[in-house]
C-alpha cells in the first residue's frame, strides 16, 4: 500500500526497508523475520526523514529554512528542534575555531565543482564573504536573526541528523532489536545483533575515479563519511577539493578526498570526518589524536 | 620583537578582560562542576548544624541562607 | 610574526584533543540523550548527623539531624528535614564577677543561685529541648525559572518559630549564570517561664528581706509580664551564581532583613555598679524592638585535581551598630577514590551593639536600652577543625568532624572602675564540636 514510497524486501536472517530520501539510496536493515514490524518501522523512519527533509531543505520554498533565509534581517521564528540544531552548530563552529561555519552555504553559488576548471574570481568569492559569519548570528529558543545576504545551509549535519533521529525512533519502538539505518553510508546500528555478529553493510567508496564498493563490517555505534572524491576543480594541474574554508572562501588545500569516522552516534561521526577535512594536510594527525577508528582517502 | 611580544601581550590582557562577557563554560566542560562535592550545598548538614551554633553564639546570622527566624537559643 | 603563529599552532593542538569528547556532549544534547538513556527511578537521599557541642564549664548540646530528599522527576524535588536538639548547662547571665560571692534568682523565680567571687555568674538551670521540621519543595516553573517554596517550624519549652519562605531562580548564558530572588517571613512567639522581666526591673533576691513568701512571690511577680511576646521577621534575599570556568564557581548573596518586636534575651541582667566596681543591683535587660540589618555574602569553590577549595567571606552590618566580617575556608582532599580529609578554618570579628554596655553606673540616667550579653559586645571568634569522610563500596557515606571553637570577647572601651578592673570581664568561651554523619 506504501510501495511508492518505500520497498520492504526479505532476506536471510533479516528484512531490508529502503527509500530515496535526501537526494540518497536510504535502507533500513532489521534483524528480525516479522514483516510487519519492519513494515512499521520502515515507515517511522521514512516519515521522519521526509519530516526532516521538508523541514531543513534549502531547496524547498515554503519551510522553515527558507523562512530563515529570506526573513530579510528580521527575526525568524524557530521551534525547539531548530534550536537544538543551531547549537549543535553552534558547538561545531567553536570546536572547529570557525571553520565548520553553517552560513558558508552562499560559497555554492561561486564554486562549482563540477571537475572543470572553473576557478571563480577573488572578486566573485570576495563579494561572497560578507555574507559569511556564523559569529553575526543571533539566536535564542524562539527565534533566529540573520543579517540580509546570508544564508543557513544545514547540508553539513542534515543527513546525519536524520540517521540519528529515525535510529532514535526504531530503539524506541522496538528496543531489543538490532536496527542499522543506512543513508548514502552515514550510518548508525541501534544495538548489536542477537549473536554478537556484525553486520556487513555496502558501501560506495572513493577510488579515483571510479565508484568501488566495499563491504564494511559494523558492530554497533554509528559511521559517516565527508568528502567526495568526484567533486572537484582542476586548474593548472592544482586540484581544488570541495571543502571550502569559510574564513578564506577557497578551497582547504591538502584535505584528503574523503574519510569514514566510526564513533557513537552518526551525526558525531559526520562531524569528526567533517572537521578532519578542515585540518587539510593534518586530517590524519587529527583524527589519531581523537581516539576513534576512522578511514581515509587520499 | 620585544614590541610585538608587548603589543601581544597588551592583546592578550585585553582578551581577556572582554573574556569577562563570556565567562562561564560549555555544557561538556561540567565534568568538575557537577561533581557533588562542588555544590553550593554540598555538606548541607555540617552547614546547617554551624549555622545553628554560630547563629546561637554571635550577633550576625545569615548571609549564604536566611538570617530570621529561629529560635531562642542562648 | 613568527610568534604569533607559533602560539596559535599550539592553541590549536590543544583545543583538538578536547574534540571528541565535547562533539560527544554536543550530539546527547542535540539527540537528548535522557530518552535513548532509560530514565532511572529516582531514590530517596537520607542525610543524618549527630552533633555534640560542649563548652568549657558551659553549656553542652546535643542535636540530631535526618533530612531527606527526593527528585520526583523533571527537577521537580522535595526535601524534608528534622532537627532535635537537646541543650543543659550553664549560661553567661551578663552580670560582672565580683570578688565576693554574689546570689541569684532564678529566672522562674523558684530557688536561687549562688557564684563564688572571682567566678563569671552564670545560670547553670539552662534545659532545653527542640524540635525543628522543615519542608521544601522545589520545581521548574514557566520557561526558565526555577521556583522553591518551603516551611520552618522550630519548637522549644518557652518559644515557638514558624516560617514560610519563596523564591524564584532563574539561568542565563547556558546556565552559567544564576540569579535568585527570595523572601522568608518569620513569626516567632516567646513565653519564657515565669514571665518577660519588665525592662530595667530590679531582680528580686530573697534575702530574708520578706515577710512571708508570698511576699517575696508578689514582689517577683512585680519585675514580671505574664502574656507571651511575639517577633516578627522579613527577609530578603538576592543572589548570583555565576560559573567562571571549569574549575570555579562564585556566589554573591545579598539578604536584607528586618524584625519587629521582642528582641530581648529573657535570662540576662545587668550588673548597676558603684564607683568601687561593686554591685549594688541587678536589672533585667532591654532591647530596642526593631532591627535591621543588611549581609554581603561572597562564596566561592574551586575543584582542585584532587579535591575542593571551599571560601567565602561575610560582611554584615545592621542599625544596632553591629557590624561583623567572617572567613570561613574548607579544603577537601581526596585521600583516595573513597576517602578524604577537610581541614576547616572560620574566623569571626564583631563589634559592639551601640546599646551594649558590660555594666551600668550607679546613679547615671538609665539608658533608653541595655544589653551586657557578650554575644552583643565586641568579640572575636575562630574554629580550626578537621572532617573525614569515607565513602563504602555500597555507596553509602560516613564522615567525622572534629573542631574546636573559641570566642574571646573584648572590651569595647569601656572604663572598669575599682575592683572590676582585678576581675575577668571579657572571659572566654571554648567549646569542642564533634559530629558524626551518615549518608544513604
Amino acid at each position: 500500500m506504501e510501495s511508492e514510497s518505500f520497498s520492504i524486501v526479505q532476506q536471510n536472517d533479516h528484512i531490508v526497508g529502503r527509500f530515496t530520501a535526501m537526494a540518497s539510496p536510504c535502507e533500513i536493515l532489521l534483524e528480525t523475520q516479522d514483516l510487519i514490524l519492519a513494515n512499521h518501522l520502515t515507515s517511522l523512519a521514512y516519515s521522519e526523514t521526509k519530516r526532516i527533509e521538508q523541514k531543513f531543505s534549502r531547496y524547498l520554498s515554503n519551510n522553515l529554512m527558507a523562512n530563515i533565509n529570506h526573513s530579510e534581517g528580521q527575526p525568524a521564528v524557530i521551534d525547539e528542534e531548530t534550536f537544538r540544531l543551531l547549537q549543535f552548530a553552534d558547538s561545531c563552529f567553536e570546536l572547529s575555531e570557525g571553520q565548520f561555519d553553517i552560513t558558508s552555504g552562499v560559497l555554492r553559488s561561486a564554486w562549482k565543482f563540477d571537475g572543470s576548471d572553473n576557478i571563480p574570481t577573488s572578486e566573485t568569492v570576495k563579494a561572497l564573504m560578507s555574507g559569511i559569519g556564523w559569529h553575526k548570528v543571533k539566536f535564542d529558543k524562539k527565534s533566529i536573526t540573520l543579517a540580509k545576504d546570508m544564508e543557513l545551509d544545514f547540508g553539513g549535519i542534515g543527513k546525519e541528523y536524520a540517521v540519528d533521529c529515525a535510529a532514535k525512533l526504531c530503539s524506541k519502538y522496538a528496543p531489543n532489536l538490532s536496527v542499522v539505518i543506512n543513508f548514502g553510508g552515514d550510518i548508525q546500528v541501534t544495538q548489536p545483533r542477537k549473536n554478537k555478529q556484525p553486520w556487513n553493510i555496502a558501501i560506495e567508496s572513493p577510488e579515483a575515479n571510479k565508484a568501488t564498493t566495499k563491504i564494511l563490517q559494523i558492530v554497533s555505534g554509528g559511521l559517516a563519511t565527508s568528502g567526495d572524491a568526484r567533486r572537484f576543480l582542476l586548474k593548472n594541474g592544482k586540484r581544488y577539493s570541495h571543502i571550502l574554508n569559510p574564513k578564506t572562501g577557497y578551497p582547504i588545500e591538502n584535505s584528503p578526498r574523503s574519510v569514514t569516522v566510526a564513533a557513537p552516534h552518526c551525526i558525531q561521526a559526520g562531524l569528526l570526518a567533517t572537521l578532519s577535512l578542515l585540518q587539510g594536510a593534518n586530517a590524519e594527525s587529527f583524527l589519531h589524536q581523537q581516539g576513534i577508528k576512522f578511514w581515509c582517502y587520499r | 620583537m620585544l614590541k610585538k611580544v608587548r603589543i601581544m601581550l597588551v592583546f592578550i590582557l585585553f582578551a581577556y578582560l572582554a573574556g569577562c562577557a563570556n565567562l562561564g563554560v560549555k555544557p561538556w566542560e561540567r565534568d568538575l562542576l557537577a561533581k557533588d562535592e562542588m555544590a553550593l550545598d554540598a555538606e548541607g548538614n555540617d552547614l546547617g548544624l554551624d549555622d545553628h551554633i554560630y547563629f546561637s553564639k554571635e550577633a550576625t546570622s545569615g548571609g549564604r541562607a536566611f538570617a530570621g527566624g529561629g529560635c531562642g537559643c542562648n | 610574526m613568527q610568534l604569533t603563529s607559533q602560539s596559535n599552532l599550539t592553541k590549536q593542538t590543544k583545543k583538538i584533543t578536547n574534540v571528541n569528547s565535547a562533539l560527544a556532549a554536543a550530539t546527547c544534547a542535540l539527540l537528548g540523550s535522557a530518552s535513548v538513556v532509560q530514565a532511572e527511578e529516582s531514590v530517596w537521599e537520607m542525610d543524618t548527623a549527630l552533633l555534640y557541642y560542649g563548652e568549657t564549664d558551659r553549656v553542652t548540646a546535643v542535636e540530631g539531624v535526618f533530612s531527606a530528599k527526593k527528585d520526583f522527576g523533571d527537577e521537580h524535588v522535595f526535601s524534608g528535614k528534622l532537627v532535635l536538639d537537646t541543650l543543659t548547662g550553664a549560661s553567661a547571665t551578663g552580670a560582672v564577677s565580683q570578688p565576693n560571692a554574689q546570689t541569684f534568682t532564678r529566672p522562674s523565680g523558684k530557688g536561687q543561685y549562688e557564684i563564688n567571687g572571682g567566678d563569671v555568674p552564670l545560670d547553670d538551670t539552662f534545659k532545653d529541648t527542640r524540635l525543628q521540621l522543615e519542608a521544601q519543595w522545589t520545581q521548574p516553573l514557566w520557561d526558565d525559572m526555577r521556583g522553591s517554596a518551603g516551611v520552618h517550624f522550630s519548637k522549644e519549652y518557652d518559644y515557638l518559630s514558624v516560617a514560610v519562605n519563596g523564591s524564584l531562580a532563574r539561568d542565563f548564558n547556558q546556565k552559567n549564570t544564576t540569579i535568585s530572588a527570595g523572601v522568608s517571613l518569620a513569626f516567632d512567639t516567646i513565653d519564657p517561664e515565669g514571665g518577660r522581666p519588665v525592662a530595667f526591673s530590679e531582680m528580686v533576691v530573697n534575702q530574708g528581706q520578706f515577710a512571708n513568701d508570698q511576699a517575696y512571690q508578689v514582689a517577683f511577680d512585680a519585675t514580671r509580664q505574664k502574656d507571651s511576646d511575639d517577633k516578627n521577621t522579613i527577609d530578603l534575599m538576592f543572589g548570583v551564581t555565576q560559573v567562571i570556568n571549569r574549575r570555579m564557581l562564585m556566589q554573591f548573596n545579598y539578604g536584607y532583613s528586618t524584625s519587629d518586636g521582642y528582641h530581648t534575651d529573657p535570662f540576662k541582667v545587668l550588673s548597676i555598679v558603684n564607683d568601687q566596681g561593686v554591685t549594688q543591683s541587678l536589672v533585667h535587660e532591654d532591647r530596642p524592638t526593631e532591627r535591621t540589618r543588611h549581609s554581603f555574602y561572597w562564596q566561592t569553590k574551586y575543584a582542585l585535581d584532587s579535591g575542593v577549595a571551599d571560601i567565602s567571606y561575610r560582611y554584615a552590618t545592621d542599625d544596632w551598630d553591629i557590624n561583623s566580617h567572617t572567613i570561613d575556608s574548607r579544603l577537601r582532599f581526596n585521600i583516595s577514590d573513597n576517602t578524604y580529609i577537610q581541614p576547616h578554618f572560620r574566623y569571626y570579628q564583631q563589634g559592639a551593639a551601640e546599646f551594649y554596655q558590660p555594666f551600668l553606673m550607679e546613679g547615671s540616667m538609665l539608658p533608653t536600652f541595655a544589653s551586657a550579653d557578650y554575644r552583643l559586645g565586641e568579640m572575636t571568634a575562630y574554629t580550626v577543625g578537621l572532617k573525614y569522610g569515607m565513602k563504602m563500596p555500597s555507596g553509602n557515606e560516613w564522615a567525622f568532624r572534629l573542631e574546636y571553637y573559641q570566642q574571646d570577647p573584648k572590651n569595647a572601651g569601656f572604663d572598669e572602675p575599682g575592683v572590676l578592673q582585678q576581675l575577668d570581664l571579657y572571659p572566654s568561651v571554648k567549646a569542642v564540636i564533634a559530629q558524626i554523619s551518615y549518608s544513604f
